[in-house]
């Protein structure tokens, strides 16, 4: 479980904070809120690329897991074929596991993308570059997969099929996703919690549990509108109180 | 025949231009030492050649030892400044003081320095200084322009400072870095042409001492020759960079195109 105690972000003036939240193990979380309302710098400050002005960043068993991180853009290193690309964070980590290829090429196999291993990012779509991200992110044997707004540049097409091979991706490899959006729909769709952030010094103003009857076209049911539809009044005050 | 009007119309144009001038001279008869025929030019290229293409070689081995010698020092002395924030501050300031101040301002000094026996040496500093710039700020500007979550990604994975520079820096600099020797070459030779003429005879002769002495002689044949060479010399100069540079990018930089 990932805990956060009491943090807050101050730059030059305060950004975020103060936050309390627990993140289960396995689960799937989405933070949603109006601009500058901190939920990127929530994800930074979870995986150590920033640090907090104070609180404390937890863990349950006090060990920190391994994670990934997806950014709104693929930052994929355009020299660099997609082998190479996913290759990178083994190299970085100076990682000796046995057969990286095979491993890079099984999690290419995972996110549809057989056979682009020697292709170059700028031969990819949109789409593709966001699925070698994710393999990227994946390759270590990551158990928390951090997400900031991957699927924002996208096709309504391309960002729906992406969003099912998430949930997919989530539910075969047991772990915790963290994802910041900008879409409500995208988040109810995805979740099983919405946390709701207030505008600059963001704040956690709601912390809902998402319901689910059906995961079969959830997104066509009465119950996933109702709850879009309530999140997107909180979110429409957030909006207008700032 | 649109795959090819790239190459037909711009040699069909020079043809027009080099019949017009043949029949401008001939039909004003212009004096051969105000302006030769291409005629005349292309006759006092074949009776001069050994000379004039022994000079070029001179030019072109200058050019292209001050271009190796101030490409590598600007990549360098930009991979430095990346490394320090506070050698950056002393030295650029520096670098563009060298950029601004004119060749032909600071020629007689080196080659005082240098000595006259040694002007080929001279003309190497020369050349070296004016083609130096062009890389040192295109590197610089390319590795400050790396992406912010690029940084940030590899600092996500613990990247050592030397695994951020050759990973990411450099390669992320690379089409800067071209673009800057792209222009640097060109830079190069007229920095090598500028000196020589700058350094007199000495002990250089390379092509500017050959249209020095032409011009004296009042042989403008063998002068417009020389030039005609420094022209091919410069645009093969240039295609060799192109050449370099789409091998380098190739398949990954949109830039990549001859």
């Amino acid at each position: 479980m990932l805990i956060f105690n009491n943090i807050v972000k101050n730059y030059e003036e305060p950004v975020l904070g103060p936050i309390n939240l627990k993140i289960k193990n396995n689960s799937f979380v989405s933070i949603i809120g109006p601009s500058g309302s901190g939920k990127s710098t929530i994800l930074r400050l979870a995986s150590g690329l920033i640090k907090e002005s104070s609180g404390l960043i937890s863990y349950e068993d006090c060990v920190k897991p391994k994670m990934g991180f997806v950014f709104q853009d693929s930052t994929l290193l355009p020299w660099r074929t997609v082998i190479d690309n996913i290759l990178l964070p083994l190299e970085l980590t100076n990682k000796n596991i046995s057969k990286p290829k095979d491993k890079s090429l099984m999690w290419l196999s995972r996110v549809g993308l057989d056979g682009k291993e020697n292709s170059f990012p700028n031969e990819l779509s949109g789409g593709q570059k966001m699925r070698v991200s994710i393999a990227r992110a994946m390759i270590q044997g990551a158990s928390l997969l951090l997400l900031d707004e991957p699927f924002s540049a996208l096709d309504e097409v391309t960002r729906r099929k992406l969003e099912d091979d998430l949930l997919e991706l989530w539910k075969v490899n047991n772990i915790t996703v963290l994802f910041v959006t900008h879409s409500v729909t995208e988040a109810v769709y995805l979740s099983e919690r919405v946390i709701v952030m207030s505008s600059s010094p963001g704040t956690v103003v709601e912390d809902v549990v998402i319901k689910r009857k059906v995961n079969n076209n959830f997104d066509q049911t009465e119950e996933f509108m109702s709850q879009v539809r309530y999140l997107s009044g909180i979110l429409r005050q957030e909006g207008e109180g700032k | 025949m649109r795959k090819y009007i790239s190459f037909i119309a711009p040699t069909l144009t020079f043809l027009f231009l080099l019949i017009l001038w043949e029949c401008l001279v001939i039909y004003n008869k212009t004096p051969l030492y105000i302006l030769p025929a291409p005629s005349d030019i292309a006759l006092s290229l074949l009776l001069n050649y050994n000379d004039l293409l022994s000079s070029a070689f001179v030019t072109f081995k200058i050019t292209i030892l001050a271009f190796i010698l101030a490409s590598s020092l600007a990549i360098s002395l930009a991979i430095l400044f990346s490394q320090s924030r506070f050698v950056e501050l002393s030295l650029y300031p520096i670098a563009v003081i060298f950029q601004v101040t004119p060749v032909v301002a600071i020629a007689p000094l080196i080659l005082i320095w240098v000595g006259l026996d040694n002007a080929e040496f001279a003309i190497l500093i020369l050349a070296t200084l004016v083609a130096f710039f062009p890389v040192l700020a295109n590197t610089n500007l390319g590795i400050k322009s790396v992406n912010k979550n690029l940084h940030e990604l590899f600092s996500l994975y613990g990247a050592s400072r030397y695994q951020r520079l050759v990973k990411l820096q450099i390669p992320f600099a690379l089409p800067f870095i071209l673009t800057g020797m792209k222009t640097s070459i060109g830079l190069s030779l007229i920095g090598a042409v500028v000196a020589e003429f700058v350094a007199g005879s000495g002990t250089s002769t390379g092509l500017a001492w050959r249209i020095i002495e032409a011009g004296n002689r009042l042989d403008m044949a063998k002068l417009f020759a020389a030039l005609i060479l420094l022209v091919i010399l410069g645009v093969f100069l240039f295609l060799l960079m192109s050449f370099l540079e789409k091998i380098l990018l190739k398949r990954w930089h949109d830039s990549s195109t001859f």
